[in-house]
């Protein structure tokens, strides 16, 4: 009767989990291996640090590491930073608060590529953004704003594009607090700082965690943005990869491959941490 | 109480007029740029676009890859979003319905596929596939990648479905005695109906816009909106194509979305009635 | 100078009015009780003094002072939640020292607070635990401990004690009244709870449907409620419908009610011909006097311990009345009596 449960359990999963952990597996396990020398298409396979050595000597891998961190990072912190506050704001309903709401919520909506190519519309050298500096006189002439070196336009779309979403995590997060909670930190004397820092982030920490991890890898793995808006003398990790895959270099293609899942890892866990540490005080 | 409310309404005017410029300039321009006749470019010197015509539209359509696009795009979409339905059940059914150790690591791992980088999983399936020596069945390597990534969502949606499938109401109709093909009927469907409509559309949208799995497991080749409007940004940068395919992409998105957003406010009620 | 002033202050939400042109004042270090129905407007005036709601009409002052529009961090207040309001990611320990923290008290005093107001919620063995670890009592005893702890000059009690047993609520009652009293807080206390608002008061305001129907020290108000609605609701009074025959005798006036025709005792006379007249069930006296003797037979009968329940019929009208010890059984005839003094003249109804 046990074992006949067990197993129908795991009859069950089968088809949904089962194949997650199977292929999901086989990805990361190809992934790893290539990077290894192994399962090489062309020429021989065996075990060799070769790859993981001479990519990791480059200038071009460590560059495209940090810039990739660079952008994951500060995606995740600003489009979170930017949603709390209208959380907040959108805490309790009000005339009008539904259509605030939808409007901020519409970039969900758009895809991001078509994102990218509307962005590139209004900053682009006769867009809007130029016409409008040039009108008011705070630029001489149009100026050259896309593919900006320091890839602020790469993050305002990152930010513009993943705010609704932390935005959607924190909104649920931030109404399941009681107003008698909130009422009484106030009566206690906590003012509005101490009010967000001391109960509303420490209770809503679980839905900013997973706001700052998915919006962290997201952006970390971008692709598109980067070859669309992003600077020209830059690469990101995505980029990079995609770059030796279309050359045939598989194994290269895993290293990066396997330093992307590591990062996303690791930073995926620093952030959390961090986010615990700071508004709870404790990691439990 | 006052002051709040002017703040408010001084807050959501200020809003509302930013949005506006926020999504109503871009989408102004998108539109405007879809209408630029080839007869005569647009300068920046010119508010309009001088002359206007539903040219591009045409073009776009009789001669670009849009029509194997569309046909792609909207095949795979539907297939994947019913099989992901069909994989994704008997793991939430066993989710909702039973009680196991490891339930929650279970739970987890089902969220695998989100967390690693999509261009990842992208590249080192195609990878797989070259071993396999399946590469050339792209449209079903898509298929199966868009299924196995979009699981967790379905099996997220229908567990929490599953969960709400009251005992009582099984018990019910057990106790006047209805078969099983009505027990489902009168219990199981009347709770399950918003998740799977929720999962259905959700892998529908989810699975037109994939961008990093058609792109690098359907090169060369094989297109689908996403990568056609991807490779007109990059390597034959044309406005005005770029706008009617940005436009075409938009959208039956946002069609769908209100569907379901229509859909899960009118499926609430219904689950909340007959509690307590 | 009052330390809390209430001037004519009305609340609305929407059109629904919670709280009707109440004014009232408390005096600093005193003890004062709001005591009413459920929904007549108690947690409401509480909001009100603390600041999360600003009155619709009114104004509130503290310590003499225009509290319109300061914000509740910035009053000297402290309430004890009804819903307790307990912040479930901090400890117990970490919960009562909050506002000390907001206060920035160093840390010795804090921690001093600490041990005395544990000592005197009894939570000494539960610092450490999180509020979903604890029992409803409690947590109720966390929140009021949270409150007691800032020593306000104002402290709100929204029914702190309703979910203790009655042994532990007692000694709670006694904690509250010293730490008050100590300290010099004034106090606003509510609750449902007559013998609560009668023990514990130094005044009580008994409220309706968002009106101050009477205040006065608890004796005052149990011996001459003024309306049919403050008798009926402390100490359940037999309210009566009375015609006012005449004067018979130096203060005493003769009335017919349901129950007969009874002498009323009163310094000031009836206000009305037609009036309602209560009297207490306690005060009734087995066996017959000179006036006001009653026959009566017994529909119900409950034994209470130090005294027995009856609810009766006589005349044309039911009433309920306590003897001290009492043998009928239900069904039988009683004879008993009710002193002139202990009949009041209530206020005509509108
Ligand atoms: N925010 C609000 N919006 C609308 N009506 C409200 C609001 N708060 C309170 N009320 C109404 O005001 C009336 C008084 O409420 P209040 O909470 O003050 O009652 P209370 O005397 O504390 O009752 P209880 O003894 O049950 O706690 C109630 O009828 C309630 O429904
Ligand atoms: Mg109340």
């Amino acid at each position: 009767m046990r074992l006949g449960r067990t197993a129908t359990i795991l009859l069950l999963l089968t088809p949904g989990i089962g194949l997650i952990v199977f292929f999901i597996g086989a990805v990361i396990y190809i992934a790893i291996a290539q990077s290894f020398g192994y399962y090489n298409l062309l020429g021989e396979s065996g075990y060799s640090l070769e790859f993981w050595e001479t990519l990791t000597g480059r200038k071009a891998y460590a560059r495209s590491v940090r810039y990739s961190l660079y952008v994951g990072f500060w995606s995740a912190i600003l489009s979170v930073a930017l949603a709390y506050p209208l959380a907040l704001w959108l805490r309790k309903p009000f005339t009008g608060s539904l259509t605030v709401s939808a409007i901020l919520k519409a970039p969900l909506l758009v895809h991001g590529i078509v994102a990218a190519f509307l962005f590139l519309n209004v900053i682009s050298f006769h867009g809007i953004l130029n016409q409008f500096m040039v009108w008011t006189g705070i630029f001489d002439e149009p100026r050259r704003l896309q593919n900006d070196d320091n890839a602020i336009g790469l993050l305002f779309l990152q930010v513009w594009k993943n705010m609704p979403f932390a935005l959607l995590l924190l909104t649920g997060a931030v109404q399941a607090i009681s107003d008698d909670v909130l009422h009484a930190a106030q009566d206690l004397g906590a003012g509005a700082w101490a009010r967000f820092r001391k109960v509303i982030a420490p209770l809503s920490v679980s839905a900013m965690q997973a706001a700052l991890i998915i919006i962290f890898i997201g952006a970390l793995a971008d692709f598109t943005f980067q070859t669309t808006i992003g600077p020209t003398n830059r690469q990101s990790l995505a980029q990079y990869m995609t770059f030796f895959k279309e050359r045939g270099r598989w194994n290269d293609a895993a290293v990066v491959g396997v330093t992307l899942m590591a990062l996303s890892l690791v930073g995926a866990i620093v952030l959390a941490a961090a986010a615990r540490l700071i508004f709870r005080g404790r990691l439990r | 109480m006052i002051a709040l409310h002017q703040l408010n309404r001084g807050l959501m005017i200020a809003l509302i007029l930013i949005c506006a410029l926020w999504l109503a300039i871009p989408f102004t321009y998108a539109v405007l740029w879809s209408l630029v006749d080839p007869a005569e470019p647009w300068t920046p010197d010119n508010l309009l676009p001088p002359v206007m015509s539903f040219y591009r539209w045409e073009f776009a359509w009789q001669n670009s890859l849009l029509q194997p696009a569309l046909l792609n795009s909207y095949t795979l979409a539907p297939t994947a979003a019913v099989m992901t339905l069909i994989l994704a059940t008997p793991t939430a059914f066993a989710l909702g319905r039973y009680d196991f150790p490891g339930k929650e690591t279970a739970k987890l791992v089902a969220l695998l596929p989100l967390v690693v980088p999509g261009f990842v999983t992208a590249i080192f399936f195609t990878s797989l596939l070259y071993q396999l020596g399946l590469a050339q069945y792209r449209f079903f390597a898509i298929l199966l990648a868009h299924c196995i990534l979009f699981l967790p969502f379905a099996i997220r949606i229908l567990t929490v479905s599953f969960e709400q499938v009251r005992q009582d109401h099984i018990d019910a109709a057990r106790d006047l005695g209805a078969h099983p093909f009505a027990r489902f009927q009168v219990a199981y469907w009347p709770a399950l109906k918003p998740g799977v409509m929720a999962t259905l559309l959700i892998v529908f949208i989810q699975s037109i816009e994939e961008f990093a799995i058609a792109y690098i497991v359907g090169q060369p080749g094989f297109v689908t909106v996403p990568t056609l409007l991807y490779s007109s940004l990059g390597q034959d940068f044309n406005r005005p194509n770029a706008a009617v395919l940005s436009l075409i992409l938009l959208v039956p998105n946002v069609i769908l979305m209100l569907i379901l957003e229509r859909f899960l406010k009118s499926a609430n009620p219904a689950l909340a009635s007959g509690k307590g | 100078m009052p330390a809390i002033s209430i001037i004519d202050v009305v609340m609305r939400f929407d059109r629904f009015t919670a709280v009707d042109h109440v004014s009232l004042d408390v005096e600093e270090g005193e003890f004062v009780t709001l005591l009413g129905p459920s929904g007549c407007g108690k947690t409401t005036l509480l909001k009100l003094v603390s600041g999360f709601l600003q009155p619709t009409e009114g104004r509130i002052e503290i310590e003499g002072r225009n509290v319109t529009g300061v914000p509740p961090e910035a009053r000297n207040t402290a309430m004890c939640f009804q819903s307790y309001a307990l912040f479930p990611h901090l400890t117990v320990a970490e919960n009562i020292a909050f506002g000390l923290r907001q206060k920035r008290l160093p840390a010795a005093e804090r921690r001093d607070r600490l041990a005395d107001v544990t000592g005197q919620v009894d939570l000494g063995d539960h610092l450490p635990k999180l509020p979903n670890q604890l029992s409803g009592g409690q947590q109720q005893r966390v929140a009021l401990g949270r409150a007691l702890a800032v020593r306000p000059y104002v402290i709100l009690f929204d029914e702190p004690l309703s979910n203790l047993d009655a042994k532990l609520r007692e000694q709670v009652r006694y904690e509250i009244r010293k730490i008050t009293r100590d300290f010099g807080l004034t106090a606003i206390y509510v609750t449902h709870d007559q013998s609560e608002a009668l023990a514990m008061s130094d005044r009580i305001f008994v409220m309706n449907g968002g009106r101050l129907e009477q205040s006065g020290a608890p004796e005052e108000i149990y011996r001459h409620p003024r309306t049919r609605f403050v008798a009926d609701f402390i100490g359940s009074a037999n309210v009566l419908d009375a015609e006012v025959v005449g004067e018979i005798g130096p203060n005493l006036w003769q009335v017919t009610t349901a129950l007969g025709p009874l002498a009323v005792s009163s310094e000031t006379g009836p206000a009305a011909r037609r009036i309602p007249v209560a009297w207490r069930p306690e005060t009734a006296r087995d066996g017959a006097a000179a006036h006001n003797t009653v026959e009566a037979v017994v529909r119900h009968r409950s034994f209470q311990g130090h005294f027995t329940d009856l609810i009766v019929d006589a005349g044309t009208t039911t009433q309920r009345l306590q003897l001290p010890r009492s043998a009928a059984r239900e069904g039988a005839q009683i004879t008993f009596s009710i002193a002139p003094e202990d009949i009041a003249f209530l206020e005509p109804d509108a």
